[in-house]
């Protein structure tokens, strides 16, 4: 029992890993490491779904012979957040490229990538 | 009900005559006794009439427009009208002039009627000192409209009518059931009012008589200026009556009308030959001050002691 | 085939697939792709109008399967009526803004997929039934939107871009995380599979996943103070993006939450909070606002907040009914409306509100701009104002008093800031801007004609009677099309108008309704005539006071108070605008307005407090507020006393009165101002007699009505403009009307009608001579007029009658009045009110006096020499209202007695007229009599003179043959005492009329404003901050909620 579950320590690393990025995006003033701290938000979110749907010593969710049909609810992973991670993993990477275009962008008008020179708007 | 018009106009005719008559008089008595009270010798009482027969025979008139000739006019009608709207004498049909027309209300507002249109013909003569002479006229009007308001608001509530009539009724039986006594204070108010009114001293700064002429009599002579002095009579005349039926317990007889009018006149020549004019700012302030408090508690005191 | 196209799955399909399309075409024919994209719009368009259509009339809702399995298996989505709404509205906004943005995306095929994956996406964030698939559609539109703020590519729209992205995909973030613990617990993504397990939702992780999903759809809706990037980007990107974000995206969002709702119920009250401040705080920073795409940012802001909060609301008192038009109403008001004005604000390009002036060069610009703002501020006959009035009714029954103060302050101060921008448009302009090319508008007039459509659909809902109110406006439009013709025609045309539906309406007035219905339209019939004597254009005059005069009818025939209200909110709407075409107007139409309108919010709480109380909404069952009926006639008599200027709340009045055309200020004062007088009769009749609070509220108004009849003198005697004297004057006899109604009794009730049937009969005849005046003179201070009775000997008279009238000196109907008002007072037993009634009516001597003399009397100035009499148009009203005096000044109980029966029946009677009698219980009063005496009287003296006369040589003599003081008077000028009339009494009395109203009121606006200059410091403009504050809502939240449960 002392041992700790892979699901554990997914989860444990997911969450981490989201506090880690919150920091940088809130601390960092580069836009570049201001991307990363999103990016890393969202891996650990992606760590997090996964392990929310792992079931301890289950086994992939394919119905053939090593599952019997019936106990299948109870001995298979559940195969959905596995299949949300994939979307979510696609969609993370569309905002992040539109986040570094932005960068780019950004970069070309103002020859700056810090944030606090990004106050172009206010009142 | 149905009136006889012909006999009440003869009766009110003869009411204006006597009352005209006796305006006139007074204002003669009056100078006599200011003169007599500041060690000249004075005119003679009947020198007003003698003025208003000098005035009247006067054979040339100047213009100024069809509202500057119908200014006396106003003023005339006014004063009469007044007069119409009060009873003269207690208890008596001779005496009671068109006073079914309307209530002591009717009275208080048609006062104003001749005032308003003298300051309209006034006003069209273009002179300048007619127009300031009216307007610190009005100012001050309204000044010591408020402490008379609020007597009037008082006897009306302590005797619950608005009827001219009824009010001098329920003075009779006796001189303690005067207003003047059972409701002091309103009397008192009603009085310092009075002061303003009758245009005397302190309060003679839109007429400004001793130096130079201003108010509406300004560019009036001859025949305006004669009646005028008819409508000083009458309207004087009518007040006093008025004042005297709402707090002195009216009159039941002509002897008993002379002297108490006479005697409410007097207050204001007393007060007239004893003190300097005010200025026009100051007079405002005057009766919106103590005289209106005392109408205020006049109020109070009806409510709070009489009524119950 | 058919079912094939009309499957509401083509809304994703479609979008989706001609969205990755249109780059492939690419270079081969921008004209087939612009046509693809245009087309592809209007299919998606059309297609969710269609189906709105079928849905309403009762088809079933579209439950659509994808994949073959039903849900929970495979995602489904749906399309009910408030889905079809929703999406039609967007799909709409939509074509109109791609087709206003056709010239940027012109050669930009990836902006133009684009666009059309963001309208795309959605619609899917509305139809989906599935909660990942949300968060899905929600990062597509994210996608799409990012990709879209990036167009333009300035620096001001990169950076926010940027802080948008980082904001938002927070947001996200949480709600993905959301959703996954949603599906953690309850072991489903199907919303409705979830509503049904709701209740394993719950312990920590249920609150902190409430927590997370609520938040991330709050922050989509750019809460206070996490929402400076919201701001930013409405500000810097391309105006047509913007509206699409504002209304598009906002709309999406909207949705999303009423379907996370019910699997949130916990957070509801702290959602709504969250909801009601936003709407409050982005009004009153808009305050301070001066860049117009930025204000209408705030604006959006606000109204998205509004409709959450109405649903929000509306869910807690468990009001599912209303929530359609409601929410609904305010979603369609908000999104056609404030895309016309970002389109509009595109289209003309100027950024700050003050640079918009001149637009009154440009009719159509003007019209579509103030239409649009009407919308915005909730008036009617736009769905926003159904909304609104439904909204206050339910949340008043629900006893939800506090939300509608919220809701109507908030609504106040979003109507200043944006009548500042059309008072901004009013200005003259001082250079000739570009005017925008109609293709740019069409899509704006589309909007206002979304409008009046929708406006027009959501008033169905309460009947056809509510329906038949909106003909006014109808009948205005119409009158706006021939708008071209000469003035005196269209003058023409509106008297015939009104005269021809006055007659139409007559007979079903009786009583009370009746004498209003004498006196609202035959007064405005009459003085409206006055208007013949100019013979300009004057465009839009006529069908504004087409819709003034109409509504009046609507007034007198409405039946519940929302009938009432519409009719009111019209007559305030028109009286504006007509206001607004005053040449000096400009400083005051604003404080008309916001007073006006703050008079309406204050009827509508009223109202809703009267129907929570009766349960009914008929203005005949006010009389049924039993409970409460004391706030239902605090409020309504706060309310009518704004709009009639009493003392503290009359800064509006003089200003507006004054500086309105000449004519109008005759209507404004002498027949608008009744309208107030008949909305306080029937509150007074029928609430102001029950006793208890509402006694003392009765109490308060009398004084209240007297000090304003007292001060409105008192200010009228220092004024040296005709026009502001007139105005104080109004105000001041407006007093003695609101006075005699408080006392509730039949005397006080007969004074009060016969008070306000003298003044419209001498303030009309005094603002027509006035007018007939300044048209002459060309002046309006008094000092420089005088001795024009001899020009004008008619307008004189008619105002000597007036005066004398107004005074209330006998025999003329004045006396009538003050005899029925001071026997009132005296018989309920508010004396020292009577004394000061006495003290404010001798006041007024002092400015009748002052106004004849100055005017007509005393020195005539030498260039007046060749003046001629007022024009005909102007005296031919003035001769009727004279002649109605007269009759009434020799047969008042022609007035009397009727106004007797009329009021006779609600309240203890003392007034007995016999025959010409009239008789108190206190006094007595015959004025046929008074008037016959006196004439006989008037007769002495007068034949007296003119018999003196043919014994005298009376001379007319010229000006200055006058005895002045041994000197000759040189010029009028220096020989006419008129400036400065009563400086003694300014010094006697002057203290009082220190203006403390004015001086009160300009602290509210400073401090408003200081308070949203306060509130918008959070905005820093740094994408971090923001972020941080989007982390601090999502940790508030679930401590204010989930931890403290």
């Amino acid at each position: 029992m002392n041992e700790l579950s892979l699901s554990a320590i997914t989860l444990a690393t997911g969450f981490g890993l989201l506090l880690i990025g919150m920091w940088g995006m809130l601390v960092r003033k580069h836009i570049i490491r201001i991307i990363i701290g999103f990016s890393l938000i969202d891996t650990g979110i992606h760590m997090i779904m996964v392990s929310l749907g792992y079931t301890r010593g289950g086994t992939a969710p394919i119905i053939d012979a090593a599952v019997e049909r019936a106990t299948a609810v109870n001995t298979v992973v559940d195969p959905i957040p596995s299949a949300l991670v994939l979307t979510a993993i696609v969609i993370g990477l569309g905002i992040t490229a539109v986040m570094l275009a932005y960068a780019v962008q950004i970069h070309t008008h103002k020859k700056t990538l810090s944030i606090d020179d990004c106050t172009d708007g206010k009142w | 009900m149905t009136l006889d018009w012909p006999l009440q106009i003869g009766y009110f005719l003869l009411n204006l005559t006597i009352v005209g008559l006796y305006g006139m008089l007074l204002s003669g008595i009056v100078a006599r006794t200011l003169a007599k009270v500041q060690g000249r010798i004075g005119i003679p009482v009947y020198q007003p009439f003698i003025d208003l027969f000098k005035n009247l025979g006067k054979r040339t008139a100047v213009s100024h427009g069809a509202m500057f000739y119908l200014g006396p006019v106003f003023r005339l009608a006014g004063g009469i009208g007044t007069l119409a709207f009060v009873p003269v004498l207690f208890g008596s049909e001779m005496f009671s002039n068109f006073n079914m027309a309307g209530d002591l209300l009717l009275a208080m507002y048609f006062m104003f009627f001749g005032q308003l249109g003298m300051a309209i013909g006034a006003g069209e003569s273009g002179h300048p000192f007619s127009a300031i002479g009216i307007a610190r006229g009005l100012g001050q009007m309204t000044a010591y409209e408020v402490p008379f308001a609020l007597a009037i608001i008082a006897i009306v509530v302590q005797y619950d009518t608005l009827s001219i009539n009824d009010i001098v009724a329920a003075q009779q039986g006796g001189v303690t059931h005067w207003t003047l006594f059972t409701n002091p204070l309103a009397v008192a108010a009603a009085m310092l009012a009075f002061l303003g009114m009758t245009g005397y001293s302190p309060f003679d700064v839109m007429m400004a008589p001793n130096e130079i002429p201003i108010g509406p009599p300004t560019e009036y002579h001859s025949s305006y200026l004669a009646m005028m002095t008819m409508n000083r009579a009458v309207f004087a005349g009518a007040k006093l009556i008025l004042f005297m039926d709402l707090f002195f317990g009216g009159a039941t007889n002509l002897i008993e009308l002379v002297i108490k009018t006479w005697a409410i006149y007097m207050v204001a020549v007393v007060v007239g030959a004893a003190f300097p004019r005010y200025r026009v700012d100051q007079s405002i302030r005057f009766f919106l001050r103590y005289p209106t408090l005392i109408g205020v508690a006049a109020i109070a005191y009806t409510q709070a002691v009489l009524l119950p | 085939m058919v079912d094939a196209l009309i499957n509401p799955l083509n809304l994703v399909i479609v979008g989706l697939g001609i969205g990755f399309l249109l780059p492939l075409v690419d270079g081969r024919s921008p004209a087939i792709r612009r046509g693809l994209f245009h087309l592809t719009l209007a299919y998606q368009a059309l297609l969710p109008l269609l189906w709105l259509m079928w849905l309403a009339d009762g088809a079933a809702a579209q439950e659509i399967q994808t994949a073959g399995f039903g849900p929970p298996f495979s995602i489904n989505l749906r399309l009910g009526l408030e889905e079809a709404l929703f999406v039609a509205g967007v799909n709409l906004a939509a074509l109109l803004g791609g087709w206003y943005l056709g010239d940027l995306l012109r050669d930009r095929a990836a902006a133009m997929s684009a666009f059309l994956i963001l309208a795309m996406g959605i619609d899917g964030m509305i139809m989906t039934r599935d909660l990942f698939n949300l968060f899905i559609f929600i990062e597509i539109t994210a996608i799409a939107t990012y990709g879209l703020l990036g167009l333009e590519r300035s620096a001001a729209a990169l950076t926010a871009g940027f802080k948008y992205i980082i904001a938002t995909s927070l947001a996200s973030t949480f709600f993905l995380l959301g959703v996954m613990l949603f599906y953690y617990l309850t072991g489903t993504l199907n919303i409705d599979g979830m509503r049904e397990q709701v209740g394993l939702v719950q312990g920590p992780i249920g609150m902190v996943a409430m927590a997370l999903l609520v938040a991330g759809v709050v922050i989509e809706l750019k809460p206070y103070p996490a929402n400076g990037w919201g701001l930013d980007v409405y500000e810097s990107v391309p105006p047509g993006i913007a509206a699409m974000v504002s209304v598009g995206v906002s709309a999406g969002a909207l949705f999303a939450l009423y379907k996370v709702l019910p699997l949130t119920a916990p957070y509801l009250p702290a959602m709504a909070a969250i909801a009601g401040a936003t709407f409050l705080v982005s009004n009153i920073i808009g305050l301070k606002q001066k860049k117009a795409r930025r204000l209408l940012g705030y604006s959006s802001i606000g109204q998205v907040s509004l409709v959450a909060l109405a649903l929000l609301l509306l869910t807690r008192l468990d009001q599912t009914a209303a929530i359609p038009l409601v929410v609904g109403g305010l979603f369609v008001n908000h999104l056609v409306a404030k895309a016309g004005l970002f389109w509009l604000a595109g289209a003309l390009s100027r950024e700050n509100i003050a640079d918009w002036h001149g637009l009154r060069a440009r009719p159509l610009l003007l019209v579509l701009f103030g239409l649009l703002l009407a919308a915005l501020a909730g008036l009617p006959p736009f769905p926003g104002f159904w909304a609104k009035w439904e909204l206050v009714m339910q949340l008043s029954a629900g006893g939800m008093s506090a939300w509608v103060a919220l809701i109507l302050i908030g609504s106040l101060v979003e109507a200043v800031y944006l009548f500042r921008w059309f008072g901004h448009a009013m200005q003259p302009a001082d250079e000739t801007a570009s005017t925008p090319a109609m293709p740019q508008l069409l899509p704006v007039v589309f909007a206002v004609l979304g409008l009046f459509g929708s406006g027009h659909i959501a008033a169905r809902s309460f009947g056809p009677d509510t329906l038949a109110t909106l003909l006014p406006v109808y009948v205005a439009i119409a009158l706006m099309l021939v708008d071209g013709l000469p003035g005196r025609l269209k003058a023409m045309l509106t008297l015939a108008i009104v005269a021809i539906y006055s007659v139409f309406i007559a007979p079903e007035l009786a009583g009370l309704h009746r004498l209003f219905g004498i006196l609202l339209l035959g007064g405005g019939l009459l003085i409206a005539a006055a208007s013949l004597y100019r013979d300009d254009s004057r465009h839009g005059y006529y069908p504004l006071l087409t819709l003034l005069l109409l509504s009046f009818g609507g007034l007198l025939q409405a039946e519940t108070s929302l009938q009432f209200f519409v009719a009111w909110e019209f007559i305030t709407l028109s009286s504006y605008m007509l206001l607004c075409m005053g040449r000096g107007a400009a400083p005051f139409t604003l404080s008309y307005l916001i007073f006006s309108l703050g008079s309406a919010f204050l009827l509508l709480a009223g109202f809703g407090l009267a129907y929570a109380h009766s349960g009914s909404a008929a203005l005949a069952d006010l009389v049924r507020v039993q409970q409460g009926s004391g706030w239902v006639l605090g409020l309504l008599a706060v309310g009518f006393l704004t709009k009639a200027g009493a003392l503290g709340l009359h800064v509006w009045l003089p200003g507006a009165y004054a500086e309105a055309d000449d004519d109008f200020s005759a209507m404004l004062s002498a027949v608008l101002g009744k309208a107030t007088i008949f909305g306080l009769f029937i509150a007074v009749m029928q609430l102001g007699v029950k006793g208890g609070a509402a006694t003392a509220v009765m109490y308060v108004v009398g004084w209240v009505g007297l000090l304003t009849a007292f001060f409105g003198a008192l200010m009228a005697i220092f004024q040296e403009d005709i026009k502001r004297m007139l105005a104080y004057s109004s105000m001041g006899q407006v007093g003695y009307m609101i006075a005699a109604l408080a006392t509730g009794t039949h005397m006080g009730w007969v004074a009060a009608g016969y008070l306000t049937v003298n003044h419209l009969l001498f303030k009309g005849l005094l603002f027509l001579v006035a007018a007939g005046v300044i048209l002459r003179v060309g002046q309006r201070e008094m000092y420089r007029m005088g001795g024009l009775i001899q020009n004008m000997p008619f307008s004189f008279f008619a105002m000597l009658i007036a005066i004398i009238a107004l005074s209330g000196v006998p025999p003329l109907t004045g006396f009538g009045g003050k005899w029925l008002l001071i026997n009132a007072l005296l018989e309920k037993g508010w004396y020292w009110q009577a004394g000061l009634a006495f003290f404010a009516s001798a006041v007024a001597f002092l400015y009748l006096f002052r106004m004849i003399h100055t005017v007509f009397l005393g020195q005539r100035k030498r260039a007046h020499k060749d003046l001629r009499e007022a024009p005909l148009p102007l005296l031919i009203p003035q001769g009727v209202l004279v002649l109605v005096i007269l009759v009434f000044s020799v047969q008042p109980n022609w007035l009397v007695g009727p106004l007797a029966e009329i009021m006779a029946g609600h309240a203890p009677q003392t007034l007995v007229v016999n025959g010409t009698l009239v008789q108190s219980g206190l006094g007595y009063w015959d004025g046929f009599m008074i008037i016959n005496v006196v004439g006989a009287v008037f007769m002495v003296p007068l034949l007296m003179l003119l018999v003196l006369s043919r014994f005298m040589h009376v001379q007319k003599v010229k000006q200055f043959n006058i005895v002045f003081a041994a000197e000759r008077p040189e010029s009028p000028e220096t020989t006419h005492y008129a400036y400065d009339f009563y400086r003694f009494y300014e010094r006697a009395l002057g203290f009082l009329i220190v203006p403390r109203a004015t001086a009160f009121w300009n602290g509210v606006t400073e401090w408003s404003h200081s308070l949203g200059g306060g509130l918008r410091t959070f905005y820093t403009g740094n994408g971090q901050t923001y972020a941080l504050y989007v982390l601090l809502y999502l940790v508030a939240l679930y401590l204010a909620v989930g931890g403290s449960t």
